[in-house]
C-alpha cells in the first residue's frame, strides 16, 4: 500500500512535469523543489498559524503556481530562442538555488506536516487513515481536473497546439507567452499539492528537490512524454517496485531501481510504454 | 599577436614549475594542486559538454570510479599505485564505453536524465555496497606512489609535479585531439548533427569516443585525487560536483581550450573567499550559471577575446594612424 502513496506522489510530480517539458520543452530541473518549498509553505502554516491542511494544501498550490510563472518569466523565458543546452543549465542553476534557500530557511533537518485526520477507515481488509484516503481522493480530482483542462478548454486546444508546433501556433494567432505562463502555472501548482501530499504522509527535507525530479523524470520517460495513462502507470510503477525492491533487499538500494528501471527502458524503448513514435 | 599567446603561455608554464618552490603556505599549494585535479576532469567533460554539444551529468561518477578504482586495487589488492593507477582510468574507460554506449542513443535533454542516473546509480553503490566501498564512513590511508629515481611521492611538493605532469599531457592531447579531424567531426555535430550524418560521419562512433575519452581523464583526475587526499568517502563524487564541473565549463567558456582551466580555477578558489558565506555557496553558484547563461553564454574566455581584439584593433588604428601621418 506504502507503495501505491510514494506512487501517487511521483504521479503528481510528473504529470506537472509532463506538461512542462513535454508542451514547451524546458527540462524544468527545479520542480521538484518548487514541490518541496510548496511543502515547507503548508508546514509552516499548519505549525505556526494552526490552519487546516486542506486549507493550505490550496494556497501551497497558489504559492507553487506563482513561483512557476515567475521563474519562467525571470529565467527560461530569456534563453527560449537559444540552444537547448541552455534552459537545461538555467534548470540546473534553479534547483542549486531554491534547495539552497530552502536549506537556510527550514534547516536540514526531516519535518512532517501534522494533521489531525488520524481516523482510520476499513473496508474489504484494507484499512487506510482518513488522511491518506482523502489525499488519495485529492490528486485524483486534480488529475481529472488537469486532464479535462487541456483535453476540452480553449486554453487547452492552444496548449496543445504549442505543444505540437510553436511557430504554426504563432502564425494562427496563438499567444505562446501566455501559454507558458499558463503551463507553468498549472504544472507548478500540481508540484504544490505533491508537495503537501509527501509531507504530509511522509517528510519534507530541502535535499528533496533533486531526487523527487529524477524520479519525475524517470516517470515521465518510462510512461512515455505527453501520456496522461502512461504518467499515471508510470509512477505507480516506479512507486511499488521501490517498495517491494526496498523489501525484498535492502532500503540502502531504494533510489537504484527507478534509475535502473530508466536506464533500461531508455535503451529498449526510447519513447516509453504509452509514448507516440519519435518523442 | 602570436608572440603574446605564446608569451603569455610561456610565462605560466614557467610559474605553475615554480609553484612548490615559492614557499607559499600549503594551504595554497593544495588549493592549486587542488585545481589542477579539477582542470582535468573539466577538461574531459569539456570533451562531450563543449565540443560535441552533450551535457553529460555523469563527470562526478568517472571521477568516482577513478579514485575507488585505483584505491581499491592498491588497498585491497596491493598492487602498486603505478599500476593501480593505469587499471583505475582503463576502468572509468570501460565504464565510459558500457554507459555511453546506450546513453548516446539518446539526444538533447534525454542524454543529460540518463547520465544523471547513472551518476546517481554509482553513488549510491558507493555508499550502499559497504563490503567494496565501505559505504559513508570512507577508505582510509590510501598509499601514495612509490619513490621513482628517489622522488619521494608522499611529499606534496613532489605530488603536484605528477599532477602538473598528468595536466600538461591532457592539454596536449585535448588540444592536438580538437584540432584534429575527431575534433572538427565533434564540432559539426554539435552545430548540425543531421549535417554531420548527411556528409558521412559515423554519429554513434564518434560521439562514443568523445564520452570515452572524457570518462578517461574523468578517471585520471579521481584516481590522482585519491593518492593525493590520502582519503575517499562518497561525498566529493555526488551529481552536485557534476553540476560543479559544468558550471566551469560555462563560467569559463565552454568548447575551448582555456575555459575549462580558467573555470576550474575559479571555481576551487572562489568558495575560500565566499569563506563567510558558507552556507550560500550553492545559491551564489546557481545565481551566477543562470546569469552567466542568460548575460555571457560564452564565458570568461569570450570577454578576454573582446578585451584582446579591442587592445589589437587600438594598436592596429595607432599604426595606421602613424603610417597615414608619415604619408602627409
Amino acid at each position: 500500500m506504502n507503495g501505491v502513496f510514494i506512487g501517487s506522489y511521483y504521479v503528481l510530480i510528473a504529470l506537472g512535469l509532463s506538461i512542462i517539458f513535454g508542451i514547451l520543452g524546458i527540462p524544468h530541473f527545479a520542480h521538484g523543489s518548487v514541490a518541496m518549498f510548496s511543502g515547507y509553505i503548508s508546514y509552516l502554516l499548519v505549525k505556526r498559524l494552526g490552519m487546516d491542511l486542506f486549507a493550505t494544501l490550496i494556497i501551497s498550490m497558489l504559492f507553487a503556481a506563482l513561483v512557476g510563472i515567475v521563474l519562467e518569466r525571470i529565467a527560461y523565458r530569456p534563453v527560449r530562442n537559444a540552444p537547448p543546452i541552455n534552459s537545461f543549465i538555467i534548470a540546473l542553476g534553479l534547483l542549486m538555488m531554491i534547495d539552497n534557500s530552502a536549506n537556510i530557511l527550514f534547516g536540514a533537518n526531516q519535518v512532517i506536516i501534522p494533521s489531525s485526520y488520524d481516523r482510520v477507515f476499513r473496508f474489504a481488509g484494507v484499512s487506510i487513515s482518513s488522511l491518506r484516503l482523502y489525499l488519495l481522493i485529492i490528486s485524483l480530482v486534480l488529475i481529472t481536473l488537469l486532464y479535462l483542462f487541456i483535453q476540452y478548454t480553449k486554453m487547452g486546444k492552444a496548449i496543445r497546439a504549442v505543444a505540437q508546433n510553436r511557430e504554426a501556433s504563432l502564425i494562427v494567432g496563438i499567444d505562446t507567452d501566455r501559454v507558458s505562463t499558463v503551463v507553468f502555472a498549472l504544472g507548478s501548482a500540481m508540484a504544490g499539492a505533491a508537495g503537501v501530499f509527501i509531507g504530509s504522509i511522509f517528510a519534507l527535507y530541502p535535499a528533496m528537490g533533486g531526487a523527487t525530479v529524477m524520479k519525475g523524470f524517470a516517470v515521465l520517460i518510462l510512461g512515455g512524454l505527453g501520456s496522461f495513462p502512461g504518467a499515471i502507470i508510470g509512477g505507480l510503477l516506479i512507486g511499488i517496485t521501490e517498495n517491494f525492491g526496498t523489501a525484498l533487499l535492502s532500503s540502502a538500494y531504494k533510489d537504484l531501481f527507478a534509475f535502473v528501471l530508466l536506464v533500461i527502458v531508455l535503451i529498449f524503448k526510447p519513447s516509453g510504454l504509452f509514448g507516440r513514435k519519435g518523442v | 599577436m602570436r608572440y603574446l599567446k605564446w608569451g603569455t603561455i610561456g610565462v605560466l608554464v614557467v610559474l605553475s614549475l615554480l609553484v612548490p618552490v615559492l614557499g607559499m603556505k600549503p594551504y595554497y599549494l593544495h588549493l592549486i594542486t587542488y585545481s589542477l585535479i579539477w582542470v582535468i576532469m573539466t577538461q574531459g567533460l569539456n570533451i562531450i559538454q563543449g565540443y560535441t554539444g552533450y551535457v553529460s551529468i555523469a563527470q562526478a561518477a568517472f571521477f568516482g570510479i577513478g579514485a575507488y578504482g585505483s584505491t581499491l586495487l592498491s588497498v585491497d589488492l596491493g598492487l602498486s599505485v603505478w599500476l593501480s593507477m593505469p587499471l583505475a582510468v582503463l576502468l572509468s574507460g570501460i565504464a565510459g564505453v558500457v554507459i555511453g554506449y546506450p546513453a548516446l542513443r539518446t539526444k538533447g535533454h534525454y542524454f543529460a536524465i540518463v547520465t544523471m542516473s547513472f551518476c546517481m546509480i554509482v553513488w549510491v553503490l558507493m555508499v550502499a555496497w559497504d563490503k567494496l566501498t565501505r559505504g559513508e564512513s570512507g577508505i582510509p590511508n590510501v598509499p601514495s606512489p612509490p619513490s621513482v629515481f628517489g622522488i619521494d611521492f608522499s611529499k606534496k611538493e613532489n605530488y603536484y609535479y605528477l599532477i602538473l605532469a598528468a595536466v600538461f599531457l591532457t592539454l596536449l592531447f585535448t588540444y592536438r585531439f580538437v584540432h584534429s579531424r575527431f575534433g572538427r567531426a565533434l564540432v559539426t555535430i554539435r552545430e548540425n548533427e543531421p549535417l554531420a550524418q548527411a556528409i558521412g560521419i559515423p554519429l554513434l562512433a564518434y560521439k562514443m569516443l568523445a564520452f570515452t575519452i572524457s570518462a578517461v581523464l574523468g578517471g585520471l583526475s579521481g584516481a590522482l585525487y585519491a593518492h593525493y587526499t590520502h582519503f575517499i568517502n562518497p561525498t566529493p563524487f555526488t551529481v552536485d560536483y557534476s553540476l560543479n564541473a559544468i558550471l566551469a565549463i560555462i563560467l569559463g567558456g565552454s568548447g575551448t581550450i582555456v575555459g575549462p582551466i580558467i573555470g576550474s580555477f575559479i571555481l576551487i578558489f572562489l568558495p575560500e573567499y565566499l569563506r563567510v558565506a558558507e552556507e550560500y555557496r550553492l545559491l551564489i553558484y546557481g545565481l551566477m550559471l543562470i546569469l552567466i547563461t542568460i548575460y555571457m553564454p560564452k564565458g570568461i574566455v569570450r570577454i578576454l577575446q573582446v578585451a584582446l581584439e579591442f587592445v589589437k584593433a587600438k594598436a592596429a588604428g595607432k599604426s595606421a594612424s602613424k603610417a597615414s601621418g608619415k604619408g602627409a
